[in-house]
């Protein structure tokens, strides 16, 4: 399960909400059945329950809505148990015992603290997905092809500074601010 | 915990699944059935062992759905890590004792603003997770080059454990732009 490179969630938002879910589910009906058999009147919403179930015919709107919504929830449900998740975590390349990942937003952070230093950017975005970095600069003085190589070979040694088990790519995009 | 609650959530949903479509393509096949008549739902009502096997089985699945919603709110910590001894035996040291000097020692290290440690796994084998939030000037594989060869080294000696296999995650803390002048 615990493959090499990405971390795999514990996912345990998902599967706190379906024990809940399943537990009150279980829970009502459990409590129902044995006030039943120990002669308290059934509750209301189990008569009317059977009731539904035995008059409303297949292609009724409810039901098809419903079983179209099961088939939504069971796939949902399919597809967390099976990907790995944490898609903000980018892993890091650890030796011996460590494992270790960055977080997209600090990585980003980093990079745009080593753009701003590049002379003649005023202001720039860095955005790191998980196969791209991508970098948004507005310089204000010196020509923009020199801005763009600069910022290049910075963030290029920005991002073999943060030491990613595998390195993304870049691309620089360089304007004058609008005035 | 990660496995069962994917083993779980995925059976889960395969039967959710199978459930929506089995009554989707009934209801192209037959559409004025419907889900459940009443004398299929009456149908084992007067036999002896209807109510209680009924009863048992609910009771069942609502104990394990406690038990797998209780689970979630754990955090399974380590309470004592066994340290082996030159003579054969072994010392006991408290797991937040550990956990607290990797944390002092963490936070030390230049790059790191603050850290948490959480150690889990077995007693001869303890594991470490790390969380470092980062200064803004830090530079992460240095810094986590420094946790490996410093902090954990250390921990690993000092505590005379033959590894301490670390998750560590880096997160950032949010700052203003400093620009170059």
């Amino acid at each position: 399960m615990n493959g090499f490179g990405r971390f795999w969630s514990t996912r345990r938002v998902p599967a706190g909400l379906t024990a809940l879910v399943l537990l009150g589910a279980l829970g009502l009906f459990l409590y129902d059945l044995v006030s039943q058999r120990t002669g308290h009147p059934v509750m209301e919403w189990r008569r009317w329950l059977a009731d539904q179930l035995a008059s409303r015919p297949l292609d009724d709107g409810w039901i098809v809505g419903i079983a179209v919504s099961l088939l939504v929830i069971g796939a949902w449900m399919v597809v967390l148990a099976v990907t790995p998740g944490l898609r903000k975590l980018l892993p890091m390349s650890g030796n011996g015992g460590v494992r270790a990942g960055i977080d997209r937003a600090a990585a980003g952070l980093v990079l745009r603290d080593r753009a701003m230093a590049v002379p003649g950017v005023r202001a720039v975005r860095v955005d790191v997905g998980r196969r791209r970095v991508r970098a948004r600069a507005q310089a204000h003085f010196r020509d923009l092809d020199e801005v763009r190589a600069d910022l290049l070979a910075t963030l290029q040694d920005g991002i073999r500074q943060l030491g990613l088990a595998r390195r993304p790519g870049l691309s620089v995009r360089v304007r004058r601010p609008a005035r | 915990m990660r496995i069962a609650n994917r083993l779980l959530l995925g059976v889960l949903g395969a039967a959710l699944m199978g459930a929506g479509a089995v009554t989707l393509l009934a209801g192209r096949r037959a559409p004025d059935t419907v889900l459940l008549t009443r004398a299929d739902r009456v149908r084992w009502r007067d036999e002896g062992w209807w109510w209680p096997v009924v009863i048992a089985t609910l009771s069942v699945l609502a104990l394990l759905a406690l038990w797998w919603a209780l689970a979630q709110l754990r955090r399974r910590r380590l309470n004592d890590v066994l340290v082996p001894l030159d003579d054969g035996t072994g010392a006991r040291l408290r797991g937040h004792a550990l956990e607290t000097a990797l944390r002092a020692d963490a936070e030390s290290l230049s790059g790191v603003a603050h850290a948490h440690v959480h150690l889990h796994g077995r007693r001869a084998a303890p594991k470490a997770s790390v969380a470092l939030v980062l200064d803004p000037r830090a530079e992460p594989a240095a810094t986590l080059r420094r946790l490996e060869t410093q902090t954990l080294t250390q921990a690993r000696t000092s505590a005379g454990l033959p590894d301490l296999p670390a998750e560590v995650r880096l997160r950032g803390e949010h700052h203003g732009v400093e620009r170059a002048r």
